[in-house]
Order: C-alpha cells, then structure tokens, then sequence
C-alpha cells in the first residue's frame, strides 16, 4: 500500500538529514507505529506519506514514494485527498465548521461527492465512530476524546485507504485514548485500512499494532515486527522492561501475554509488602470547601466542595478525565481562576490576594505549554531576564538549569530546543524565585521515556530534597506510578478519591499502570519498584 | 445558534460602515456604537470566537483615545471659542500651516471628536461581524475560484479571535512568572508567543484543508447548503434602506430612530 524507494529528506536550514535511504514497504491493512525519540522526525516520516512533506512545508526529497499506486513527490497532498487521510497533533487546529455533522461532510463537499451518497456516508462514519448523539453538537463544546474521534471520523469519511495519525492519544486520559485505539483497531480488522500512528506513549499503543518503524534518530528508518523491534529498542514501555528485569524468554506485547508467559510469578512476590512512608509535615496547600462554577452556566459547578491539603516534600498528582476540572483547581490554586465560595491557602496566604510579585515566591507555576513563560532570544538571555525578574543573584537560574539536566547551548534559541529541555528550562526559571510549591499542567505531553525519566528524577529532588511541594495534574499513569506520594482523584469538579499512589492506582482498572495490572496480586507499580526487590532477594 | 447565512453578518457590518462614512454625522456615529455594542453583548455566544469583541472595544477606546489627543495636539488653526492655550512648539517653515500646541477652541475638539467616535464606530462594527459570526464558515460557501481568496480571507480573520485567546493565556502565564517588564519589553514579551501561535494554527488549519483536498477537485458540493433565508434579505434589505435614506437625506439626526431600528431588527431576525 505504501512503498519507500531510497527515499533521503532533508530541510534547508537543517544540520541534519532526517530521513537518509530509507526503503520498506508497508502491506494493506496493517497497524503500523512509528516510535521514535522526540525530534527524531516521526511527524516529517507520517507527512511525507501524503505529501505535506514536502509539498506544504519544503524540505528537499529524492528517491520515490508511492501510495496506493500513486507517487507522493508528483501529486500535491489535496490530490491525494481521496486516498489519505491525516489527522494532526492538534485536531482543533484544523477544524473548518463549528458543528461535528458539518465538520465530518467538508472532505466530501470539496470531493464533489453527489448529496445523496454524501448523506448515507457521513451516516456511516457518525455510527462507526460512536459520533450519532453528538451529530448537532459544537465541536468547541466537546471533551478531548471526542474532538480525537470528530478529526478521525473526518478524516474517515472520504474511505481513504490509508489513514496517518498524529499523536492521537498524547492528550486524552487513560479511558478516551483505549476507546480511540479500539476504534482504529476495528477499521483495521473490518475495513482493512493501513493505520500509521505516531506515538509517545508506547504502553497504550502497542497490543494493537502488527509493525514497528523505529525512527532512530540519524536518518536511519528501521521496520520490523513489534517484538523484533522491542527486543533490542532503546524506547520501550514499562510492561518490556519489565519482561527485560525478569528475564522473560518472550517479549510480551500486552498484559495477557505477559500473564501466560509468566504465571509463577505472583506468588513468589505475593508476601513482598513495599513500606509506605507515611509524612508528617507543615501544610503547604489547604483547600477548603471550594467551589468554582463555570463563567456561562449557571449551575453547574466546575469545582465542588474541593477539600484537600499538600504537605511540603510531598508530590501529589492530580488524575481525572478530560474535563474533570483538574485545570481548573490548579488555576484556583494560584488565584486565576475565581471561586464562588470556599478557602484556599498556600503557607497561611491567601493566593488571589497576593501581587504578583509576592505570588512566585509562594507558588510556582508551569502552564501546559512551557513556551508561554518564555520570551528571551537565547537561553542566556531567558535565565538573565529571569534572575531579574526574580531579583535573585545573577546566574542562579543557569545555575539551577545546570543542576536539572545539561544544557544544550547558551546560544540556542529556546524555541530550537527539544520539549524536555523547554520544560527544564520553564522549571529552573519558577524555581530560581524559591517557591514552596512547584504546580505543573499537565508536562509529559510530547516527552518521550528519556525525558520523563530527567523530568522524574528531578521532581523527586525538589520535593525530597529540598522540602518543596509538587503539584502535577497529568494522565500519565505511569509518570504518576513513578513519581507521586499521593493520588487526588478528580470527577466532574469532585474529589472521589485522595489517598497514596498505591491505594489510589491500584483499585481503578482504567488507571492502574502496566506493572499493577501484569503482577495484580503484588503491591508493585514501577519496574525500579520490582529490580529493587530482585536486588534484595538476590 | 447564528442562524443567518455566514456572510450576512458581514453584509450587514459593510453596508452600515457605508452608511457612517456617507453620513459622517456625529450623533449617527454615537447612536451606533451604542447600538452596536447592545447587539454584541446581547448575541454573545461562549464560542472561541466571540471573544473578539471585548480585545476589539479595548483597542477602539485606545484609538479614540490617540486620535483625541493628536486633536488637541496638532492642527491646523480653527476658529470658534477658545478653551484654553498650550504652550505652542515652533516649527521650522516647512511645516507652514501646522501647529503644535497652542489655543485649544471648541470647533478643534468637536472635529476630532467627530473623527474619533467614527473610528470608533467602524472598528466596533467590524468586530461585531469579525464576533457574531465564524470565521471558518465562509470557507465552505466561497466558490472554487476564489480559493486563494477564501484561504487567506480565513486565516486573516480567524488570527484575532486567537490572538485575543492567546493574550490572555499568555498574559496569565507571565505574571505566575513575575516579569518585572513594562511597556514595550513587555509586549515583546507577549507578541512572540501570540505570533508564534497564531501561526502555528493558521499553518495546521491550510495543512488540514490541502490534505482534504480543498480546491483540489472539479465541483464541490453541498452537504446541508447554507441557504440565504428570507431572514437574511430582510436584515440586508434593512441595511441597504438605511444606506439609501443617508444618501438621500444627507445629515439629518431625524434619520437617527429609523436606522437604529434597522439596525437592532438584525439582531431580531437572527434569534
């Protein structure tokens, strides 16, 4: 279905080739993923198969590249329309109407597709994607999940024969990523499409796919069967390394298999209780009976009865689904998002009453997109302006930069620099003003298992270390195994469950991550967790 | 919710910014603004666009605002009853006629005001199309011809409404940053990131629309077609009378209840 020829790609103002003689070919009706590291060009690969590479966004392309018969280097992306399907990081972004029903027919309008048969298709997609109920709707009205599943359903509705994701599940929770997947599951198996993903979060994607195309990085392209390429990857999910740890014969793609091949081991790590260790420390972070209500509704609240405390050296997650209110309660925290009724306290002070200077040194914040606080033209103008915004001593944020990972280049423009590095930086600029709680919005988007393992590690040093709070609201399952004390559990602007990592994680299925679910009768949530334990024994 | 056809709004906005510009009448112009922010506040819908509105009624006041101030700064000299006097700039010859300072008179006030509260007129206007209606939507009623028309017609007025959000996010994210930045460093501050976004977007909605094929194939066609409603005729209609009677009755402030009330009927119909 989709073939590569020798095919090099290369940008104009870049140093390196991101593609170099690349050449396989994938088959109809096969789940292909495309993993890679971020930067690695896993995006330019997914474009260039319908042609955005290079037609809309340039680059120099040699070698051949053929789609259904057709060659991606001659026809421009819309004359592939009708065979390709593509949908971006961003769904929103490429949204062209306003309501769902209009949204999925615009690729048959500009198709030309005669009225009736329009209607019977649209018909179709709106059944095959769960969409019918939601047919009327503002597409700006609904959650992340069901934005994924609109842009799909779009991109559907024309029967190409091959559809190209992007990251389709990096911003939904745990329950509307497994319901997207399932989906593309079925168009494979029932329709026979060719699906091409690319994705960070390994642990969802990989039961569902036949091949790998590992994206190494420096131009070579690798493609092989999902165990070929997991046996000797530098990337793999959480259930691998686990398999790795234990030595398993096999390597087990989901946690079924994982299950078979390693039967024996649940009761001899069935009597291993991990100790818990239980802080008695200063509050940082009251809440106390807030509500929050949503600036157009009128009784709905977006927050309700909201009663929680963090304590200091603590790391505390916030989970929920898409639209729970965690974004919500974060902001309420640092006083930019009003309450109707309730109180909230960081160290005995009021946030919403405080200046702004007063404000960083209380509470430190890292919005979703880490490139909102930045605005300097190097990274050494960003950590100088930072210093004296901060009024700290000159060179503290570099210093601070220094301690979290190492710095890239003090010349490089912070927009040039990978995410991870964009999400240190943001980090060393609120902790040069010393806060007593460091919040974060939602930071592994877009970071791959290298950068979490930095980001982790450093979360940890900030709270255990140096006795500050952290407090991180993400879908990350597995970031959360690894890194939270505690679990607040947020459903429709209610707390259903605050407790440590372990009581909370462990009782939802949805939102146990991988170790708990293949070794249900231990305690364990991260692989560290089990090597630690194998080390012991030993 | 807008159950106009996506272009009458815009219709409607150029045929009444015809109508002040013909009848450049001070009290037309105020009835206006006042008329039109009624019709903006009153039709206010939570979607992403709507917001436009507000960043557009604080950069009308800030235009009034400067074009107030040159008005009592800089001219040329009026007569009429005197106000007050400041002290008055020399200029070299070149500039013969023009003056920096010197006696304010009511005539020079009135003049500038005249020309501040239409240009205040015209931006709200403007806006309250640029608000009311989405950007997106004209995409899909623009002829095949007009691709190139329609693509950039739409990324240039979908970048305020965005732009308007991403002010405000990024605003909210620098002050948790505390910039000590004023003035210009600090808007260079914001600008970048708004630019950078708006960008961003704009790029990924052409992206999205080429690889859909848009403009790429023969004769597109219509899943439910916008239909130009009697709804619709009746608005505009209301527009072009209002046009007409300026044009007649040049500047008689009689005409001012007849076109308010064309101009409120839009917001009738619409509902």
């Amino acid at each position: 279905m989709i073939t590569f020829s020798n095919v090099s790609l290369i940008y104009p103002n870049s140093e390196r080739t991101i593609v170099e003689s690349a050449s396989f070919s994938v088959n109809e009706g096969e789940f292909v993923l495309l993993m890679g590291h971020t930067g690695a060009g896993k995006s330019s690969v997914l474009k260039l198969i319908n042609g955005l590479v290079p037609h809309h966004t340039g680059g120099i392309l040699t070698g051949e590249i053929s789609v259904a018969g057709r060659s991606t280097r001659l026809l421009k992306p819309g004359e592939l329309a009708d065979v390709v399907g593509i949908v971006g990081q961003n769904p929103t972004n490429g949204f062209v109407s306003d309501i769902v029903e209009d949204e999925i027919a615009f690729g048959l309008e500009t198709l030309g597709i005669a009225p009736d048969v329009m209607r019977k298709r649209v018909e179709e997609v709106l059944d095959l994607l769960a969409l019918a109920s939601l047919r009327r709707r503002q597409i700006s009205e609904l959650s992340g999940g069901e934005q994924q599943r609109v842009a799909i359903a779009a991109a559907l509705v024309t029967n190409p024969k091959v559809l190209l994701l992007d990251e389709p599940t990096s911003a939904l929770d745990p329950i509307a990523a497994e319901d997207v997947l399932s989906i593309l599951h079925r168009l494979v198996h029932d329709l026979g499409l060719t699906v091409i993903v690319a994705e960070h979060r390994l642990e969802r994607v990989i039961q569902f796919v036949d091949r790998i195309i590992l994206v190494h990085g420096d131009g070579t392209l690798e493609l092989g069967s999902t165990t070929h390429i997991l046996q000797n990857s530098p990337i793999a999910p959480p259930l691998v390394e686990l398999a790795r740890t234990l030595q398993l014969p096999e390597i087990p793609l989901s946690i079924r298999e994982f299950r078979k091949i390693a039967p024996h081991l649940e009761n001899a790590m069935q009597a291993f209780q991990p100790n818990s260790v239980e802080k008695d420390n200063e509050k940082v972070l009251t809440m106390k009976k807030v509500f929050a209500s949503y600036q157009d509704a009128e009784r709905t609240y977006a927050l309700s009865d909201i009663n929680l405390t963090i304590n200091a050296g603590e790391i505390v997650a916030l989970m929920g689904r898409n639209g729970a209110g965690k974004t919500t309660l974060l902001k309420a925290a640092v006083g930019q998002a009003p309450i109707t009724s309730g109180e909230i306290d960081i160290s005995g002070k009021n946030p919403a009453r405080l200046n702004d200077q007063e404000l960083i040194s209380y509470v430190g914040y890292v919005p979703q997109e880490p490139t909102d606080l930045l605005y300097g033209h190097s990274i050494q103008e960003e950590c100088e302006l930072s210093d004296r915004d901060n009024a700290v001593l000159s060179g503290t944020t570099l210093k601070m930069y220094s301690e979290l990972m190492a710095i890239p280049s003090l010349k490089a423009h912070p927009r040039d620099i990978s995410e991870g590095q964009r999400l240190g930086l943001a980090l060393s600029i609120i902790l040069s003003a010393s806060p007593k709680i460091v919040i974060l919005d939602e930071p592994t988007r877009g970071l791959d298992y290298e950068a979490k393992k930095v980001l982790v590690a450093n979360l940890k040093r900030i709270a255990h270390q140096q006795q500050r709070s952290v407090f991180i609201s993400t879908h990350d399952v597995e970031l959360v195994a690894d890194v939270a004390d505690r679990v607040i559990f947020l459903a429709d602007g209610e707390v259903i469950a605050d407790g440590t990592t372990r009581q909370v994680l462990t009782a939802s299925p949805a939102f146990a991550p991988q170790v708990a679910k293949a070794l249900p009768h231990t305690q364990w949530l991260t692989v560290a967790e089990v090597e630690r334990h194998i080390h012991e024994v030993k | 919710m807008s159950r106009f056809h996506p272009l009458t709004w815009w219709l409607w906005a150029a045929l009444f910014c015809a109508t002040l510009l013909l009848a450049n009448s001070r009290w037309i112009s105020i009835a206006l603004v006042i008329s039109t922010m009624a019709v903006a506040f009153t039709q206010k819908k939570s979607s992403p666009w709507s917001q436009t509105f507000d960043w557009a009624l604080r950069f009308a006041i800030l235009a009034f605002g400067i074009r107030m101030m040159i008005a009592v700064l800089i001219g040329v000299p009026m007569p009429g009853k005197t106000l007050f006097v400041l002290p008055q700039v020399t200029l070299p010859d070149l500039f013969v006629g023009i003056r920096v300072g010197g006696p304010v008179t009511t005539q020079r006030l009135l003049s500038g005001f005249d020309e501040a509260i239409l240009l205040v007129a015209l931006i709200l206007l403007f806006a309250t199309a640029n608000s009311l209606s989405n950007p997106h939507s004209l995409l899909r009623i623009l002829p095949k011809r007009f691709y190139g028309l329609g693509l950039a017609s739409v990324i240039s007025s979908s970048v305020a409404p965005q732009a308007a959000r991403a002010i405000v996010r990024v605003r909210n994210a620098r002050r948790l940053r505390g910039q000590k930045s004023r003035g210009l460093r600090l808007w260079r501050g914001i600008a970048l990131p708004v630019l950078e976004d708006s960008l961003e977007r704009s790029i990924d909605l052409a992206a999205s629309l080429e690889s859909r094929g848009y403009g790429y194939f023969p004769s597109p066609t219509r899943y439910r077609p916008e239909r130009w409603k009697f709804n619709d005729t009746m608005a505009i209609s209301g527009a072009i009378y209002s046009l007409l009677l300026v044009i007649a009755f040049a500047n008689s402030t009689l005409l001012i209840p007849i076109l308010i009330s064309f101009f409120v009927l839009t917001p009738v119909l619409a509902s």
